[in-house]
């Protein structure tokens, strides 16, 4: 599995990827990919295009996220989930905290 | 050919005099001469010499040179062998008599050395273009013969692939041109273990090889899937795969798969660009319309194909039509095009359904006429039928064995060795995809499987609470401590059970994961609902909203949930 | 008129040239056989098959060409056209020219021979 990033020209967007599954195994790795900027983007797309299968540890990833961009004020896209990642998704309510495509 | 070459000119003239000086000329050329007196010299000399160019007197005793003139290009059939008049004729009709005759130029007395020359040059380089011409005719001719042949065999080789089917079961009629064929047409239909029939009609772009070649791993695919049970959007979605990484960009697939229920008289139908297909209803002799809703095969990625399908409740002896572009786009000697309001109209003129078939074809075909013969068609036509009637030749339909189910199950441990090196999802997840039934859940499967063993492994085994993930930092330090405690840990095991049961309706998987761990208190959960703070405790909510049922055994060490699911195909 | 009117001798010159050890036969022939073509149009003369004669005529034409007899070729050639226009009228006084220019011919020929 792997994360990887990249940050708009303005450095005010993220986008993350994640290949494969995605769980604890990387949740040091996909913490780097928002912690670690220079300058703190104002909005966060994560890209599932090339993932897999989920589990709870990372809607718990999803949520860090969400908390360090700024909880109730966060402006997150999920994009380009599977059917099978997007089924756990709406199981968890997690509609209600993130857009998701 | 070079003008060097020594050539063999016969020289016929009956005047000794004319005859010694041309032989004369033409041997000092360099050539080989041969002579005769009077036309049936010359030709019984052709016949035997077969001379590159022949200079014919026209007036001669016993034949005149016309009469040689003819018999020698008879003879001479594809070769060209120039005819050279030898005359001082010079009345128009005499000259138009010798190029009738087969003469392709003059040559006029007193003969001229120099004018002589300059014709045998010309001429024999026409014979070289001539023979060059004709190489190439007969190269093209041979290719031409090849590739029918090679057509032959490969449609022959399509067939076999093609008819591994059950496309001559006795509710399906079909055709399919040969040309058809080499413009991308395929025709696949099967039997599922379950009884129902699928049948997929597809068009791929281009013409020609490019287009005919994408059938064979379509109808691989198709045959290999359909025998082993896989779903209609199981198989959709690995062709649409399939045909997405070998097709070049551009080439794809127009089709409509259809997924028929004996049982249940019902049909599935995914329709991906091509031309909609008619359900006739034979009671009250409606027809419904099966248009493309979705995009062609080969064309999107994985993630992005869309495999939703829609149903029809269908009567006994109700008929599916579906065919490619072929019949909508032959074209009448005024150029027009067939189109759908024709087919339309020939299902709504229907009186006798058994006959509809034959009465589209005919009709595409009266339209035609004398137009372009493309033969380029494509139709098959399925009848709803009871089960029991349904017959097919090498392939008998399951509908006696449709009611056993399949059960089993699997006990599988994990060692104390290996809970720091050994991911049991995958493999576990890999072994459960193999029953078709459960491919389509392998997303929920992945997920239940997951929360259930990290859970015995984390919080039974190793012993750690999730409280600790509070916190950003705490989360960090809950999966460090996770790594701490697996690299010291040398005691005890994750059981993982598995009960897999299915039967033409559907089927239920339970799945019980014990460990070696102190449990818990599940009396606290039960009516619990999910939370949607907190970055953790949400995984047993996950499973409990995927399962039929989630029941804790024991000191909260064991948990048995059941995975159900029911069969709508 | 002079022998040039009579014969080519830029054509003899260039028979010569290219028959070389044959050019005496080919003459030779050529007498020989023109000879046998006078006989043969006297008789013909007789009879009434002008298509005959105008083949024999069109036929005797061609080798005095080629020979370079330009006179003889040019007098075939009027009783060619004649036979041919079914003109059978004074054929017997064409002929009679043709034999008189024949001879003369015959000793100019003879005479390139002894040369």
């Amino acid at each position: 599995m792997a994360i990887t990033s990249t940050v708009s020209a303005d450095g005010n967007q993220v986008t993350i990827y994640i290949q494969g599954r995605f769980d604890f195994s990387s949740h040091q790795e996909f913490r780097n990919a928002y912690e670690k900027l220079t300058k703190a983007p104002s909005r966060f797309r994560v890209d599932l295009q090339g993932t897999s299968y989920l589990d709870s540890s990372a809607l718990g990833m999803l949520l860090l996220l969400r908390d360090h961009a700024g909880g109730e004020r966060a402006d997150i896209d999920i994009v380009n989930c599977s059917q099978d990642v997007k089924k756990i998704l709406l199981i968890s309510n997690f509609e209600q905290l993130f857009s998701i495509q | 050919m070079n003008d060097l070459r020594s050539l063999k000119i016969l020289v016929a003239d009956d005047t000794d005099t004319d005859r010694l000086i041309l032989e004369t000329i033409v041997r000092k050329e360099g050539h080989q001469v041969f002579s005769a007196k009077n036309g049936l010299e010359a030709v019984a000399i052709f016949q035997q010499e077969h001379p590159d160019i022949v200079l014919l007197d026209a007036l001669m005793p016993e034949m005149d040179g016309f009469d040689a003139a003819r018999q020698i290009k008879n003879l001479a059939g594809d070769e060209l062998v120039p005819i050279i008049f030898l005359t001082s004729l010079q009345d128009t009709d005499s000259l138009v008599h010798c190029l009738d005759a087969g003469g392709d130029d003059f040559l006029s007395k007193p003969y001229n050395r120099v004018i002589l020359k300059a014709k045998i040059k010309s001429f024999n380089r026409m014979r070289g273009l001539h023979n060059t011409m004709i190489t190439q005719r007969d190269q093209l001719a041979q290719h031409h013969q090849r590739l029918l042949q090679e057509q032959a065999v490969a449609k022959q080789v399509f067939d076999n692939v093609a008819h591994s089917g059950c496309l001559n079961a006795s509710n399906v009629r079909y055709f399919l041109s040969s040309l058809a064929v080499f413009n991308g047409d395929v025709v696949v239909a099967g039997i599922r273990p379950n009884g129902n029939m699928m049948v997929l009609l597809g068009d791929f772009t281009g013409h020609g090889l490019p287009a005919a070649i994408g059938a064979m791993p379509l109808a691989s695919t198709f045959y290999g899937m359909v025998n082993k049970g896989f779903s209609m959007s199981d198989v959709l979605c690995e062709i649409n795969k399939k045909l997405k990484t070998i097709l070049p960009i551009g080439l794809f697939c127009c089709a409509t798969m259809i997924d028929f229920n004996f049982r249940r008289k019902r049909i599935k139908v995914w329709n991906g660009g091509l031309p909609a297909g008619m359900i006739y209803r034979h009671l009250d002799r409606s027809v419904i319309p099966l248009r493309s809703t979705h995009l062609p095969l080969g064309v999107l990625p994985e993630k992005s194909f869309k495999d939703d399908v829609q149903l029809y409740d269908l009567d006994e002896g109700d008929r599916i039509f579906m065919w490619s572009d072929g019949i909508h786009e032959a074209r009448n000697p005024a150029g027009d095009m067939y189109g759908e309001e024709r087919l339309l109209e020939v299902l709504a003129q229907a009186n006798e359904p058994a006959i509809i078939f034959d009465e589209i074809l005919t009709s595409v075909k009266n339209f035609i006429g004398s137009g372009e013969q493309d033969d380029d068609l494509s139709m098959i036509e399925i009848r709803m039928d009871a089960p029991e009637h349904l017959q097919h030749p090498n392939h008998y339909f399951v509908h006696q064995q449709q009611q056993l189910p399949v059960e089993w199950e699997l006990r599988f441990e994990v060692k104390p060795t290996s809970f720091k090196s050994f991911d049991p999802l995958s493999f576990l997840l890999n072994i459960l995809t193999e029953e078709p039934d459960l491919r389509s859940f392998s997303g929920s499967l992945y997920t239940i499987l997951a929360e259930l063993y990290s859970n015995a492994l984390e919080h039974g085994v190793l012993g750690l609470s999730g409280d600790i993930k509070k916190s950003p930092e705490g989360f960090a330090e809950y999966y460090a401590q996770r790594e701490k405690l697996l690299n010291e840990i040398a005691t005890g095991f994750v059981h993982i059970y598995f009960a897999y049961s299915s039967n033409i309706d559907g089927g239920s998987l339970t799945l019980r994961v014990e460990d070696s761990g102190a449990g818990f208190d599940y009396s606290a959960l039960q009516g619990k609902p999910l939370s949607t703070i907190g970055y953790s405790g949400r995984g047993i909510g996950i499973v409990e909203k995927l399962c039929k049922t989630v029941r804790y055994y024991g000191s909260g060490n064991k948990v048995e949930v059941v995975f159900a699911w029911v069969n709508d195909d | 008129m002079s022998v040039t009117q009579h014969i080519s001798y830029d054509a003899l010159n260039s028979l010569k040239e290219v028959m070389e050890d044959d050019f005496n036969f080919l003459i030779e022939t050529f007498l020989h056989d023109s000879e046998d073509r006078l006989g043969k149009l006297h008789e013909l003369l007789g009879g009434d098959d002008v298509d005959a004669i105008r083949r024999a005529s069109h036929s005797f034409k061609g080798s005095c060409s080629n020979l370079g007899a330009l006179r003889l070729a040019s007098l075939c050639a009027a009783l060619e056209r004649k036979a041919f226009d079914r003109n059978i009228a004074d054929l017997a006084v064409d002929l009679a020219e043709i034999e008189e220019e024949f001879l003369i011919v015959k000793q100019i020929m003879l005479d390139f021979l002894a040369h």
